[in-house]
């Protein structure tokens, strides 16, 4: 099989070391999405949620203040590059360690808020981030036992796939979807998108949705249909 | 051709095609609600209208955040154009393009303030766990030719026949997405008139028109997307009477039907992709 049919054309490779970058069409899109998507975090305000008042005609005025605003943005910024790292990196290893601190930063993101409903939804959501992270390095060290490396260049060369693979396919799979927090783990995270600051929100949703994408490539290249 | 002119050329097609199919739309659904309904042009200059009406900001929006969502929502789907026609590059390159705009209509919601806008976007939060499994369905097309290339996808076609024929499941599931993007579809919760109009209510002026310009191309290449992937080479012609006949099946089935509250449209997706997905699977084996 070769990259070229999933993602488009290799464009290139950045050699870090053994950890080497590779960047085709979708690759690049996704990484330069997402640092666009960061950048614009970076120098955005929070909005004011207007909600009714039960008994009154008055309306209530939901803001984010100064210093949970600070906290949350810095945390944002955080998981935009992680997210972003995420998208290129060819290397086993690193892209588990990325989805980690994604699900990691993403509770933080959420957990600063002073709202009970969506603490509960972010606790809920925490339990299933740190559950997940066994399955998740699991499935990266049982590859790396059944073929020799934890690059996905190396990996693509492979001429075989044997059940060990696929086993650990299935394993990074389940930690991926627990730390991302998509279905059928997503009616949580609904809950915990309640509250305000939308260019914080943004990110988890985008972070999530990005790393399964980026993960239907990974898991394609590891099982190899054909 | 020149790419510029190429692209111009492509973003200018699917946005005035968009836009009067949206139009016709609005006409089938009328003529069987026995109303007159309005000109197939109405969509059109209502979106032109936009770009002469003032534009006004919520003194609540996160700013420049809340500008920047809506001209993004127009970049994406841009960009998909000249991955789709222009390039025929990746399928899974659309695919990412389709996650961005999932994001991009949940932030445009949440960041004018409005409840309204808020609800919708929790709403896109939900679609999108139903939506994003129907996209992946794609992923059933690679298994069946072995590329995610489009142009690699239309020259299997050409040799071994359409793959609505051989993947038919696949095939459904993703008009049930195109369902789902149509206005007044039983699926479009984002949109719902319960919410007003959804992630849109508070956008005005010019970035109503980009919203608008956004849903008329993203529109034209959901159906781009399911007739060359599903019924391989066609001419001009084939493309337009494909779009055509879709959007007047979508036109009866939004006409007929109700929008379903939210919990009820997320699990009759679901249901559907997870039917299409191990369906599929179990063809391809047999």
């Amino acid at each position: 099989m070769d990259l070229a049919t999933i993602g488009g054309q290799l464009l290139g490779t950045i050699p870090l070391g053994d950890i080497v970058l590779y960047l085709t069409p979708f690759n690049l899109f996704m990484f330069g999405g997402t640092l666009a998507f960061t950048t614009l975090i970076a120098i955005s305000r929070t909005e004011t949620q207007v909600e009714a008042e039960f008994g009154t005609l008055k309306d209530k005025e939901v803001k984010v203040n100064l210093e949970e605003f600070k906290i949350r943005r810095f945390l944002a910024i955080v998981c935009g590059l992680a997210t972003a790292g995420a998208m290129i990196t060819g290397d086993l290893f690193n892209f588990t360690l990325f989805v980690t601190l994604i699900g990691i930063v993403n509770i933080g993101i959420v957990s600063a808020v002073r709202q009970v409903d969506v603490l509960n939804a972010a606790f809920q959501y925490g339990l299933i981030a740190m559950m997940a992270s066994l399955p998740l390095f699991g499935g990266a060290a049982v590859l790396l036992a059944s073929t020799g490396t934890l690059s996905l260049l190396e990996i693509v060369k492979l001429p075989y796939v044997t059940s060990m693979m696929t086993f650990g396919s299935l394993l990074l799979l389940m930690g991926i979807i627990g730390e991302t927090g998509v279905a059928p783990f997503y009616a949580t995270k609904a809950e915990m998108f309640r509250t305000p600051g939308s260019p914080f929100i943004l990110i988890i949703h985008l972070s999530s949705l990005l790393v399964i994408v980026r993960a239907i490539e990974v898991l394609l290249i590891i099982n190899k249909p054909f | 051709m020149n790419l510029m002119l190429n692209i111009l050329l492509n973003v200018i097609i699917a946005f005035l095609l968009g836009s009067l199919l949206f139009g016709l739309q609005r006409k089938v659904m009328a003529r069987i609600q026995k109303r007159p309904g309005p000109p197939i042009i109405q969509h059109l200059l209502h979106t032109l209208k936009f770009y002469i009406k003032e534009s006004s900001f919520p003194k609540t929006a996160a700013m420049p955040f809340y500008i920047a969502i809506a001209s993004i929502l127009c970049v994406i789907w841009v960009s998909a154009v000249i991955v789709g026609p222009v390039a025929q590059g990746s399928l899974l390159l659309i695919f990412a393009i389709y996650a961005l705009h999932k994001i991009v209509e949940h932030n445009a919601g949440s960041s004018s303030g409005s409840p309204y806008g808020k609800l919708s976007c929790v709403r896109a939060v939900f679609s999108a766990a139903a939506e994003v499994p129907l996209f992946a369905v794609l992923i059933i097309i690679f298994l069946k030719t072995r590329t995610m290339v489009i142009s690699d996808i239309i020259a299997y076609q050409a040799q071994n026949g359409a793959l609505l024929f051989t993947i038919p499941l696949a095939a459904l599931m993703f008009f049930v997405l195109i369902l789902s993007k149509a206005p007044y579809s039983p699926f479009a919760i984002t949109k719902g008139k319960d919410i007003i109009s959804g992630y849109e209510t508070e956008h005005f002026g010019l970035l109503r028109g980009y919203l608008m310009i956004s849903e008329s191309i993203a529109w034209y290449m959901l159906l781009w997307i399911f007739l060359t992937v599903f019924l391989g080479p066609l001419s001009l012609l084939g493309y337009l009477v494909g779009m055509v006949v879709i959007s007047v099946i979508v036109a009866f089935i939004n006409a007929t039907t109700p929008m379903l509250n939210p919990n009820h449209s997320i699990m009759v997706q679901v249901t559907m992709a997870f039917i299409g997905i191990v369906g599929s699977i179990i063809l391809l084996m047999l």
